[in-house]
């Protein structure tokens, strides 16, 4: 289970980003967050993983407390994270096979790490993981030669390849067509019920949301206005995470990291 | 002449003084500016230039016969074939040995000079120091060696290889931070240290830019050698070039010495274009 | 692609074995080289450190290097505007050479090729060679330096301005064309302000380029700050002779400051 508690965040001397972030999200459960642009949905994935140093507050994930722990223990709490990415950010010239295999550097040491050696069984894996996603015909090819929506499957298969407890998705099908938008949807949806993780999803689609989540965070200005389940959502719940925000969102919400 | 080009801006008639219509825009002015600067420059040069008393017929003329006897009639002259073709090996051996170790070292301080890896102090300063080794031509380096070390091939291999690493330093660097650093975060959100982030991910993305700079650079090495061996004496093609223009005046081995080294960049330039096309089908 | 049914395992070892053969092929190189070049890679890395020091123990310019201040900064100019003027002299020439032989402006395909086979020429024939040719007709002058940078320059430049032309989006002269615009017109209104910033850019970096070439024709021709520098360097008044490298490293850097300054200007 991830508990975040008290997670406060401010940017130089007085824009504050984050105030008093509470929510919990389960394992088997798709938790989304949902809010307008710039409300800090970015910032609370990435205080997550500590991508982002927040201020004060407390991130549990099991009891244990990510902001407590040392480097070295901070890279061992972020290898058992797996995150994805609005733009997949796999590295283009490799094979998908090499960049599902990126997901067990975390737990290499340096120089395995630095000489890409990877075990037999780690290498079976990573096509089984790549067959799991539907993409087993594709190991071999290079990422630049893949559709977004095959690499953000990639993406997906390098997160499990890290055996992870909790996924975070950081805008995921922000640059895909519908179809591909389901199929990715669905698998993260079948892998929160099916492992039994924590997949916790930044979305901008209310009703991309509203149809996968079973939880859904709702954010404004920084600030939690709403956590319940999805069935609890109803037209003012949104109107109250969307106010005064609406009209410039559209045109902005691409660019939102 | 460039400035001629955009005669369409010449003076328009007087428009109210409320808004002329102009077509010389800011970076248009600066640019006529700087070739205005460079043409006077030029001028000014071209006045008072030292000819020491040249006159430009006889020497246009001698120009010529040079010429003719060098690329119609090339012969070996006082050397051999063996000692000329060993000459041009040795100027080969030296390009390809100081490019290698450049770019061995070259990388290893690149990844500490690269902004999107490290403070950006550090990166500013190993930045400027290599700018400093660079300003400083080649021919200059392997001099100053060549008093510490000894005239020859150590002290030469040293200087270009100094020269080779500062400039292949700055290109690395640059070719390192046009990497995204989203890709970069991603593997560090997983726990991936910093070696294993340069060699398994940096790395595979960049080896197309590294190829081509390195071979350039490998081009620039040739040319170097052959300076080296003509200035300080290193025992490559440049020394039998020195000797046979500036001492035995013999233009035949000229011309021959010049076909050879002309052989050789055709070759490199045919390796480059394999190497580029074999490496952008293969990915 | 045919390796769509290889199991992960054979995969690796063949791109293992592909990297393997090129770890051994570059090492070969490098033994073959060490060999022919005659380099003693220990012995002389061991030396670099020391160098380093005998450096700048004995090239720092000392109280009394500042009086050849004068002759080294007058060298200098003459050094400078000799690159200056090789380069611009270069660049206009060079820029007739590829309108003329550019695919996108040359009149006919005959030309292109006789272009594209002299500036190739001009540009392999190593700066050295440039140099050592001219020196014995045109002898110690200032006019030798300029002519080796002018003949290498020539080469570099019409290549790249070609490449550049060539580069230039054919619709956008198409659109001239149909306009009605005759040849010239086309070039002088569409093609060269297309270019122009492009162009100016290489002529800076040729610029910076033929200012540290300039030191070398100057060694070897007996002219500039090149000349002043081995004459110094022979005499072994290492101070003069460093306060010279200051100097350069000094005009050079200051020389690429200023062009990437005017770059950003036009770009």
């Amino acid at each position: 289970m991830l508990k975040v508690i008290h997670l406060n965040k401010t940017y130089g001397q007085t824009k504050r980003s984050l105030k008093d972030v509470n929510f919990t999200a389960q394992p088997g459960e798709v938790t989304a967050i949902i809010g307008p642009s710039g409300a800090g949905k970015t910032t609370i994935l990435r205080s997550i993983n500590q991508l982002i140093r927040d201020d004060s507050g407390q991130i549990l994930l099991d009891d244990q407390d990510i902001r407590q722990s040392n480097k070295a223990g901070l890279r061992k709490i972020r290898h058992h994270i797996g995150m994805i990415f609005q733009n997949y950010n796999l590295i283009s010239p490799l094979t998908a096979l090499e960049n599902v295999l990126h997901g067990r550097l975390g737990a290499k040491s340096t120089l395995a790490g630095v000489f890409g050696m990877y075990s037999a069984a780690e290498k079976s894996e990573a096509l089984r993981l790549l067959q799991e996603v539907g993409l087993g015909d594709y190991a071999y090819q290079r990422c630049d030669q893949l559709s977004g929506g095959q690499q953000q499957r990639v993406g997906i298969a390098r997160a499990l390849m890290q055996h992870p407890k909790m996924i975070l998705c950081d805008e995921p099908i922000a640059s895909l067509d519908p179809k591909s938008t389901k199929i990715v949807m669905d698998i993260l949806r079948q892998l929160a019920q099916e492992k039994q993780l924590i997949i916790l999803i930044n979305l901008h689609q209310i009703d991309i949301a509203l149809d996968y989540a079973d939880h859904i965070v709702g954010i404004n200005s920084g600030e939690i206005v709403f956590e319940g389940p999805s069935t609890d959502v109803n037209d003012q719940v949104l109107q109250q995470i969307y106010r005064q925000a609406e009209q410039p969102e559209q045109a902005v919400t691409a660019n939102e990291h | 002449m460039i400035e001629n080009s955009s005669s369409n801006t010449k003076s328009l008639p007087t428009l109210p003084a409320t808004k002329r219509v102009t077509l010389l825009t800011k970076p248009r002015l600066i640019l006529r500016g700087v070739l205005l600067a460079l043409a006077l420059i030029t001028i000014y040069s071209l006045i008072t230039l030292d000819r020491a008393g040249l006159k430009f017929g006889e020497a246009f003329q001698s120009l010529g016969v040079n010429l003719k006897a060098m690329f119609l009639q090339p012969t070996v002259g006082q050397d051999t074939w063996a000692l000329l073709l060993r000459a041009l090996a040795t100027s080969v051996g030296l390009a390809m040995l100081t490019t290698l170790l450049g770019a061995l070292f070259a990388f290893f301080i690149a990844v500490f000079s690269a902004r999107n890896l490290v403070p950006g102090w550090l990166a500013t300063s190993i930045k400027a120091v290599m700018a400093f080794i660079r300003s400083i031509p080649t021919i200059l380096w392997v001099l100053i060696y060549s008093v510490v070390m000894g005239l020859g091939a150590n002290a030469a291999v040293v200087g270009l290889t100094f020269h080779s690493i500062a400039y292949l330093v700055k290109a690395y660097s640059e070719s390192i931070e046009e990497t995204s650093t989203d890709t970069i975060e991603a593997l560090k959100a997983s726990g991936v240290g910093f070696w294993p982030i340069i060699f398994q991910a940096i790395l595979p993305s960049i080896i197309p830019a590294l190829l081509s700079w390195t071979f350039i650079r490998f081009e620039i090495n040739f040319a170097n050698a052959i300076a080296v061996g003509a200035a300080a004496g290193a025992d490559d093609i440049g020394y039998y070039l020195f000797m046979a223009s500036g001492f035995y005046f013999n233009f035949h081995e000229v011309g021959l010495i010049v076909y050879l080294l002309l052989g050789v960049a055709i070759v490199l330039e045919i390796v480059s274009m394999k190497l580029r096309g074999h490496y952008l089908q293969k990915n | 692609m045919n390796t769509k049914f290889k199991s992960p395992q054979q995969f690796f070892r063949q791109r293992r074995l592909r990297l393997g053969l090129v770890f051994a092929a570059l090492l070969i190189i490098y033994l073959v080289s060490v060999i022919v070049v005659n380099f003693q890679t220990l012995t002389s890395l061991a030396q670099v450190p020391a160098g380093l020091v005998w450096l700048f123990k004995n090239f720092v310019p000392t109280q009394q290097s500042i009086s050849y201040l004068g002759p080294i900064l007058y060298q200098l100019w003459r050094t400078l505007i000799v690159a200056v003027s090789s380069t611009i002299c270069a660049s206009l020439i060079g820029l007739i050479l590829a309108i003329l032989g550019a695919k996108t402006t040359s009149p006919t395909p005959a030309l292109r090729w006789i272009i594209r086979f002299s500036a190739s020429l001009l540009r392999n024939i190593p700066v050295v060679a440039w140099a050592m040719i001219l020196l014995f007709s045109f002898k110690q002058s200032d006019f030798t330096g300029f002519l080796a940078l002018f003949f290498m320059t020539l080469g570099y430049l019409t290549r790249a301005f070609t490449e550049t032309i060539e580069d230039l989006d054919r619709e956008k002269l198409q659109a001239l064309q149909a306009v009605g615009a005759n040849y010239f017109q086309c070039v002088f209104c569409g093609v060269l302000p297309e270019v122009a910033s492009t162009l100016t850019s290489w002529v800076l970096y040729m610029i910076e380029n033929n200012l540290r070439d300039a030191t070398l024709v100057g060694i070897l021709t007996g002219t500039g700050v090149g000349f002043l520098f081995n004459h110094y360097f022979k005499q072994f008044r290492y101070d003069a002779a460093g306060l010279i490298v200051l100097l350069i490293a000094v005009l050079v850097i200051l020389l690429e400051l200023t062009s990437t300054q005017i770059r950003r200007a036009i770009a």
